[in-house]
């Protein structure tokens, strides 16, 4: 098994040098000026806690401390850059900010020091998340190269047909948020990809990737391997397989004949054949041999159902999605669920929307997550702010 | 509790007007290509005069763009002046599009110079090699000193890619070439500048009075090096195929029109609609091979 996934990885590692190489040289060659753009795409909520007495809007005991009930948040602020090189050939240059992790001081005490204390804001910071090549019609037709910090492939089908990222993120992007467990899924990585649509009915996608996503460097001597296939029998019916590996460090803890890797399993389908309905469903496991309880290897996973309707293309839209997470497969007590409703207008154009949605939790067993919790729920309602010019 | 209610009360209020305020009668979108635009903007109006109800939007943007909009469905007719390609039928088929397409006119590409410009004739490798940029000074072609300026379209307009298969063999244009927003922004750079050619669609070749535009000269086109060029306004030339840069002008719905749409479709491609075609300077359909595959996708 390891012996035929290391081929599929050396197949994959020699699919991209030979294009790169041809890319390089097809660089050179005169093409008309560019055109560029220039776009930047921003949500922000009014977040309003309707429940206190569930996990994760819990009140507080003391009418002292804190109690975080409603806030405005600038979740993400996205600026790009495109720039057609050639009929071919893109460039793409992205920031995304958003508000989480900023370490802004690292105090040091004792001499010798014997304590760090960190200190951190909350203010929208700006880090690179895109800056890559894409080469269409790469060697043949309808074959696209991306090469760089570049989107995996990860989430791409199920986003797309959500089509509502400003209001949440698709089950597999959002796991780690919801759950507070990983599953070494991201967005974008350092590497490249080759995407081949072979007929209406068939694509073909493979990746290559450092495999530390977009906020770290390579960490080890692996690489992680990304495979896709989508398959559209008719009209508006698609059904999406997905694969990836990355071998890991051993560990003490781990016997020594394992040999510890991590791989995730995914099928999505959606049905679009109805005029402006979109339903998708996603389905993924993920295994790693690092994750261990008593010895025994436990796997995370979950699926996801979600419909959106267009009652007026551009201008009002129906939501609605059921995601259901199971972050331990040997403890289901942990699992939860979450249901999400709201509606898409865009009162004067497109690019300026209102998203009120609602967010139900259901947790199977509350104080898994939170000890004080005395209800196995949580409520909150999202006036979301999208703007994209 | 009481904050559910009242939040769910004010979401159903505000979802309830929004419905109420949508219009009851359904206006047809049509979106694309900018060389048909001005055409269905006045096709679209004078079936509006006519058609007690009717109410039709018309947008430009390029082919592209409305190949897009009938991919995602936000709107019900797609202009473009190109065919579809192999990756746009693939993201239909994958959305549940499946598009049914009607040729409305006949363009004639026109290549125009400035009217200082002495060249009368070209054949259809030089213009290639003009907007490849094989060609800097019009020396190269005839008795005028001047470097080429050249002119298109921006690469989301169907004119650009099909100058692009037809004309320069499928070559890059030019880094030298100006990509302008529409015909008539070449038109005036034409008329600006004396070295310069570009490529328009046939109908913006008249002005008001129905004449050839002052300051611009249309160049006749051959196929051979000492064939015989054919001008883009001769029809005759056009049907037969013998002025080489001639195309058809598509409108694509989302499977067989229905409604509204049909009845539109009909309209335009049948007397009355190819009678304002033609006295907007494209050519009709016939009744050819045109007229056949139209039936078919009616059907």
């Amino acid at each position: 098994m390891r012996r035929s996934l290391r081929s599929i990885r050396d197949v994959v590692l020699g699919l991209m040098m030979l294009p790169m190489v041809t890319l390089m040289s097809l660089m050179g060659q005169t093409t008309t000026p560019p055109p560029q753009t220039f776009s930047a795409t921003i949500y922000l909520d009014y977040r309003y806690f309707l429940t206190n007495a569930g996990p994760v809007t819990l009140k507080p005991a003391s009418d002292t401390s804190a109690y975080l009930n409603n806030q405005f948040v600038f979740r993400r602020a996205y600026f790009t850059y495109e720039n057609k090189i050639s009929d071919n050939l893109k460039f793409r240059f992205r920031i995304d900010a958003d508000n989480t992790a900023n370490v802004t001081g690292v105090t040091l005490t004792g001499d010798p020091v014997a304590g760090v204390s960190l200190s951190k804001d909350d203010k929208l910071r700006p880090f690179v998340k895109h800056i890559y090549l894409e080469y269409t019609n790469f060697i043949v037709p309808k074959m696209v190269l991306n090469v760089g910090m570049i989107e995996t492939l990860t989430f791409k089908p199920a986003e797309d047909r959500w089509g509502l990222r400003s209001v949440a993120k698709t089950l597999v992007d959002g796991y780690q948020d919801i759950t507070k467990q990983s599953i070494s899924a991201t967005s974008a990585d350092i590497g490249a990809t080759l995407k081949y649509s072979i007929s209406k009915y068939f694509r073909l996608a493979a990746g290559i990737y450092n495999g530390g996503g977009y906020s770290h460097l390579e960490t080890d001597q692996y690489k992680e391997v990304e495979l896709q296939a989508q398959f559209t029998p008719v009209p508006g019916f698609s059904v999406v397989g997905y694969y990836d590996y990355e071998h890991k460090l051993p560990v003490a803890s781990l016997p020594a004949e394992i040999k510890p890797a991590a791989a995730t399993y995914k099928v999505d389908a959606f049905f679009e054949m109805v005029k402006n309905l979109v339903i998708g469903g996603e389905w993924f496991t993920f295994k790693a041999d690092l994750n261990q309880t008593g010895g025994e290897r436990f796997n995370r996973g979950g699926w996801s159902a979600f419909g959106r309707y267009a009652v007026k293309p551009d201008k009002f839209s129906l939501f609605a999605r059921y995601d259901s997470y199971q972050p331990n497969s040997l403890d289901r007590d942990q699992d939860l669920d979450l249901v999400i409703a709201g509606f898409d207008w865009a009162p004067y154009h497109a690019s300026w929307r209102l998203q009120p949605n609602v967010w139900f939790y259901n947790y199977k067993n509350g104080a898994r997550y939170n000890a004080n919790a005395t209800k196995n729920s949580d409520v909150v309602f999202n006036m979301t702010f999208f703007l994209s010019f | 509790m009481k904050k559910i209610i009242v939040i769910t009360a004010l979401s159903l209020a505000l979802l309830g007007s929004l419905l109420l305020a949508t219009p009851a009668r359904k206006m047809i979108q049509i979106k694309g290509s900018d060389t048909m635009v001005n055409l269905v903007q006045i096709l679209a109006e004078e079936y509006m005069g006519k058609t007690s109800g009717a109410a039709i939007a018309v947008l430009g943007g390029g082919s592209g763009t409305g190949i897009t909009g009938l991919i995602n469905q936000t709107c019900d007719i797609a202009d473009h002046s190109r065919e579809w390609k192999p990756k746009e039928i693939d993201q239909a088929w994958e959305k549940g599009v499946t598009p049914k397409f009607f040729v409305v006119a006949v363009d004639g590409l026109s290549i125009i110079v400035n009217d200082k410009n002495p060249i009368e004739q070209l054949t259809i490798a030089q213009v290639g090699a003009l907007y490849r940029g094989d060609i800097k000074n019009w020396k190269a072609l005839g008795d005028y000193q001047k470097p080429v300026s050249l002119y298109g379209r921006q690469s989301n307009s169907g004119t650009y890619v099909f100058m692009q298969e037809f004309v320069l063999g499928n070559k890059n244009y030019s880094a030298d070439m100006k990509e302008m927003n529409g015909n008539a922004q070449i038109i005036e750079g034409v008329l600006q500048d004396e070295g310069a050619v570009g490529y328009v669609g046939v109908g913006y070749l008249y002005d008001e009075k129905n004449q050839i535009r002052k300051g611009i000269k249309v160049l006749r086109i051959s196929k051979e090096p000492n064939g015989t060029g054919y001008l883009p306004t001769d029809k005759t030339a056009v049907d037969s195929g013998a002025y080489p840069i001639s195309r058809p002008l598509f409108m694509a719905t989302n499977g067989k029109p229905k409604a509204d749409v049909a009845q539109f479709l009909t309209w335009i491609v049948g007397p009355e609609g190819q009678a304002i075609v033609e006295r907007e300077g494209f050519f009709t359909i016939g009744e050819g091979k045109y007229k056949a595959a139209n039936d078919k996708s009616f059907k």
